[in-house]
C-alpha cells in the first residue's frame, strides 16, 4: 500500500476514550478543589473510567476490570491518606466513594459480563 | 437547602455519567468498530480513510495526526480571535487617559485575560497544529508515537479555556482573575482587601494547570516521535530544521511546565487549605523565582518552533538552502540550554543579591549570541538569493525585521542599570510583543499561508494576503514602536488610566492596534472564502520548489496523496469542466 500515503490512515484512526480521560481531570480538580462531593465523584469515576476502557481498547489487556480494579485501588489509598493524614475528611471521602464505586464496577464487571459480551 | 443542592448536584452528576457511558456503548459497541452519526462518506473522502466515522464523531474521536493538528489549529485561532478582540477593547480604552469605556477592574481583567490567552491558548497550540500535522510527515513517521495520548493534549484545551475565561461567563459570584499573567503573589494568593479570593481565580489557575499538562503531554510525544518514529532516509544528519526546533521545545516544555503545574498548585492550595508557601508568612519572592524558572523557558517554548518554520520557509522562496544549517541547529540548542539560566532577569528590581544578578544579566546578554546567529543566517539565506515575495515569504522576513527590533530592546533589557530604569514600563510591552505578536504570529501566518494549499487543496488570494501582511507590518510597527517610546517617557504598564501627557502616542498605538484589526479581517475573510471556494491547486507543488531541488517530505506525502484520491475516484481539478466551480464531499 505504498501509494495510500500516511500509514496512519491504515490502522483505526478513532478512539472515544481520550476526550473523556481529558473531560475527567478538569471535573475532579474543580470537584476536589472547591469539595463538591458529588462532583469530584463523578470526575474521578470518569477519568478512571476512560484510562480503563482506553487501556483495555489497546489491547494492554484483555478485558477492562482488571486496570479498572487497579484504579480503584489507587484512589481508595490515595484517598485514605487525604482523610487520615492530611485532615481533609469530605475530599478523601469523596476519593475513597469513587475508588468504591470504581472497585464495584470492575468485581460486577469481572463477574457478571459474559466474555463473549466483549469481543476480541 | 444545602441538602437538596447536593441531591441536585448528584443526580445531575449522574445523569451526565449515564449519558456518557450511553454515548461510549454506542460510538464504541465495545470494542465492535462501526461508525455512527451518519453515512460513511463525509470528511472521509479527504482522506481516502475506510475508518474515520463521520461527521462531528470523527473530530471528537479521531486520534489521527492531521486530525488533531486541525484542531490544535481551529482551537488556537479561535483563541487568537478572542484575545486579539480583547485587546481591541482595551486599546479603544486606552484611547482617552480617563476611565471611560470600560471599568479599571474589567481592564485588568481583560489584560490578564489577554496574556494568557494569547500565550496558553494561541501561541502554544498553534504551534502544536503544524507540528502534529507535519512533524510526522516531514520526518516519515506513521503518525505519532502515542496517538492516544496526543488526542487527551488536545481535549485538555477546551476545558482549560472555558475554566480560563469562566469569570467572563454568566456564573453567579465569579469574577475574573484580575493577577496580570505572571500571577504575582501575595495578590494572586487572595489575601488582603482585594477580591482576587474569588473563585474566577481558582478557575483560572485550574484552566492554566491544565493546558500546561496538555503541553507536556504533547512534548513527551513529540520527543518520543522524533526520536524513534523516523523513516528509514531521515537520520539525524538530514533531520529538518522545524523538527530540530520542536525538539529542544520538547525538551523545554518537559523541564519548564511541570514546574509552573507545581507552583499552581502551590498557589490553589495556600488560597483554599491554608498551606503557607507564598503567603501567611511564607515568601512571595519565590512565587517569582518558580514562575519565572517555568517563565523564561516559555518565551523560547514559543518562538524557537516559530524560528523553525521561517528557516523552513524563508530558503524555498529564495531559491537556495539555509545557509549555515547545522549553526541554525547550534543555536537553537544553546538557546535551549541558556534559556533555564536568565530566569532571574524577570527580577532584578526585586531586590535580589546584586551578585546574582550580575551573573543572570551576562546569561541574558548571552542568548543574544545564538539569536544573532540565527538572524544573522536568515539574512545570509536571502542575500543574492532568487527572492519570491509570495505572501509566506513576506512573513517571514516581516518575521525577521520584527525579531530585531523586539531582540535588540531586549538586549537593553537585560542590562540591570537600563532594567532598573525601564522596569515595569511600556518599554518592556513593546519590546515583548514585537517578539509574541511580531515575530510569533508573523511566522504562524507565514506557516498558514505557505500550507495553505496542502490542507485546504485551495489557493488562497495573493492581493488580500499582501494586504494582510502590509496592515499587520505597519499595524504591529506603529503600535509597538509607540509602546517602547512610552516606556522611556516612564509610562507604567498595566494601567488603564494614565496622565495627559502620555495621550499622543497611546492614541499612536491604539490606532496601529486598529490597522492590525483591519488586517485581521482581511485574514479571515480571504481564509473563510478561499477555503470554501478558492481555486484548487493544480498540481502538488505549488510553490514550484522541486525546480531549485527544495522540496519536504510533506509535498510529497501531498503529491502521493493527490494521486491516490485520484485512482480511488476522487476528483481532480482538471476534471472540472464549467470553469472551476464542482461540488465536493469535503466537509
Amino acid at each position: 500500500m505504498d501509494d495510500n500515503p500516511g500509514l496512519s490512515e491504515q490502522y483505526r484512526t478513532a478512539s472515544p476514550w481520550p476526550l473523556f480521560v481529558a473531560l475527567g481531570i478538569p471535573v475532579s480538580e474543580i470537584g476536589l478543589l472547591f469539595d463538591l462531593f458529588p462532583i469530584a465523584v463523578g470526575g474521578l469515576v470518569l477519568f478512571c473510567g476512560s484510562i480503563a476502557g482506553m487501556i483495555d481498547e489497546v489491547g494492554y489487556v484483555e478485558a477492562p476490570w482488571r486496570p479498572l480494579g487497579a484504579l480503584a485501588v489507587l484512589c481508595l489509598a490515595v484517598g485514605a491518606v487525604l482523610f487520615v493524614a492530611v485532615s481533609q475528611p469530605t475530599r478523601g471521602a469523596a476519593v475513597i466513594v469513587a475508588g468504591a464505586l470504581l472497585l464495584t464496577g470492575g468485581v460486577a464487571g469481572r463477574l457478571f459480563v459474559r466474555d463473549d459480551a466483549v469481543p476480541v | 437547602m444545602e441538602i437538596t443542592e447536593q441531591i441536585a448536584l448528584t443526580v445531575l452528576m449522574g445523569l451526565f455519567l449515564v449519558g456518557i457511558a450511553a454515548w461510549l456503548a454506542r460510538v464504541e459497541n465495545w470494542r465492535t468498530y462501526s461508525p455512527v452519526g451518519g453515512g460513511a462518506t463525509g470528511g472521509e473522502a479527504a482522506y481516502g480513510s475506510e475508518e474515520k466515522p463521520s461527521g462531528l464523531i470523527r473530530w471528537l474521536t479521531t486520534v489521527d495526526h492531521k486530525d488533531i493538528g486541525m484542531l490544535y489549529g481551529a482551537f488556537a485561532i479561535f483563541a487568537f480571535v478572542a484575545g486579539g478582540l480583547m485587546v481591541i477593547v482595551m486599546r479603544a480604552e486606552l484611547m482617552d487617559p480617563g476611565m471611560t469605556l470600560i471599568s479599571n477592574t474589567f481592564y485588568n481583567s481583560l489584560l490578564t485575560s489577554h496574556g494568557i490567552t494569547m500565550l496558553f491558548l494561541f501561541a502554544t497550540p498553534i504551534i502544536g497544529a503544524f507540528a502534529n500535522y507535519f512533524i510526522p510527515l516531514l520526518i516519515g513517521a506513521d503518525d505519532m508515537a502515542f496517538p492516544r495520548i496526543n488526542a487527551i493534549a488536545f481535549w485538555l484545551l477546551p476545558p482549560g479555556a472555558l475554566l480560563i475565561w469562566a469569570g467572563f461567563l454568566p456564573i453567579p459570584e465569579v469574577i475574573p482573575a484580575q493577577t496580570g499573567w505572571t500571577m504575582y503573589t501575595p495578590l494572586s494568593a487572595g489575601v488582603g482587601s482585594g477580591n482576587q479570593a474569588n473563585a474566577g481565580v481558582d478557575l483560572m489557575l485550574l484552566g492554566l494547570h491544565l493546558t500546561g499538562v496538555s503541553a507536556t503531554m504533547g512534548a513527551i510525544n513529540f520527543v518520543a516521535t522524533i526520536f524513534t518514529e523516523r523513516g528509514e532516509n531521515v537520520s539525524w544528519a538530514n533531520l529538518d530544521i522545524f523538527s530540530w526546533t520542536m525538539l529542544t521545545q520538547s525538551g523545554l516544555i518537559i523541564f519548564a511546565f511541570p514546574l509552573l503545574g507545581s507552583a499552581i498548585v502551590m498557589l490553589l492550595l495556600d488560597r483554599n487549605l491554608g498551606t503557607a508557601f507564598f503567603v501567611n508568612g511564607g515568601s512571595p519572592i519565590l512565587w517569582q523565582h518558580l514562575f519565572w524558572f517555568f517563565g523564561h523557558p516559555e518565551v523560547y517554548i514559543i518562538v524557537l518552533p516559530p524560528m523553525g518554520l521561517v528557516s523552513l520557509i524563508l530558503p524555498r522562496f529564495s531559491g537556495r538552502r539555509l545557509f549555515g544549517f547545522k549553526f541554525v541547529v547550534y543555536s537553537t540548542l544553546a538557546i535551549g540550554v541558556l534559556s533555564f539560566g536568565v530566569w532571574a532577569h524577570h527580577m532584578f528590581a526585586t531586590g535580589i543579591d546584586p551578585r546574582l544578578r550580575a551573573s543572570f544579566m551576562a546569561i541574558s546578554l548571552a542568548i543574544a549570541i545564538p539569536s544573532a546567529v540565527k538572524t544573522f543566517n536568515w539574512i545570509t539565506t536571502m542575500w543574492n538569493g532568487r527572492l519570491r515575495l509570495t505572501a509566506p515569504m513576506l512573513f517571514s522576513i516581516g518575521f525577521v525585521q520584527n525579531f530585531i527590533i523586539g531582540g535588540v530592546t531586549g538586549v537593553f533589557l537585560a542590562s540591570i542599570p537600563i532594567d532598573l530604569l525601564l522596569h515595569d514600563t511600556y518599554y518592556v510591552v513593546g519590546h515583548f510583543h514585537y517578539i509574541v505578536m511580531g515575530a510569533i504570529t508573523f511566522a504562524g501566518m507565514a506557516g498558514l499561508y505557505y500550507w495553505f494549499p496542502l490542507f485546504t487543496g485551495r489557493m488562497y488570494q495573493r492581493r488580500l494576503a499582501k494586504i494582510h501582511f502590509w496592515l499587520w507590518l505597519v499595524g504591529s510597527n506603529v503600535t509597538f514602536l509607540a509602546m517602547v517610546l512610552l516606556g522611556y517617557g516612564g509610562m507604567p504598564r498595566r494601567y488603564a488610566t494614565y496622565l495627559p501627557q502620555f495621550a499622543t502616542l497611546h492614541q499612536i498605538a491604539s490606532l496601529g492596534a486598529f490597522v492590525m484589526l483591519a488586517g485581521g479581517l482581511v485574514w479571515t475573510y480571504n481564509f473563510v472564502v478561499s477555503w470554501l471556494e478558492g481555486p484548487h491547486v493544480e498540481d502538488a507543488d505549488p510553490w514550484n520548489l522541486k525546480e531549485n531541488g527544495l522540496r519536504t517530505n510533506e509535498w510529497a506525502w501531498f503529491e502521493q496523496k493527490r494521486e491516490t484520491a485520484i485512482t480511488d475516484g476522487g476528483e481532480e481539478s482538471e476534471t472540472v469542466t464549467d470553469g472551476g466551480e464542482k461540488v465536493t464531499d469535503e466537509e
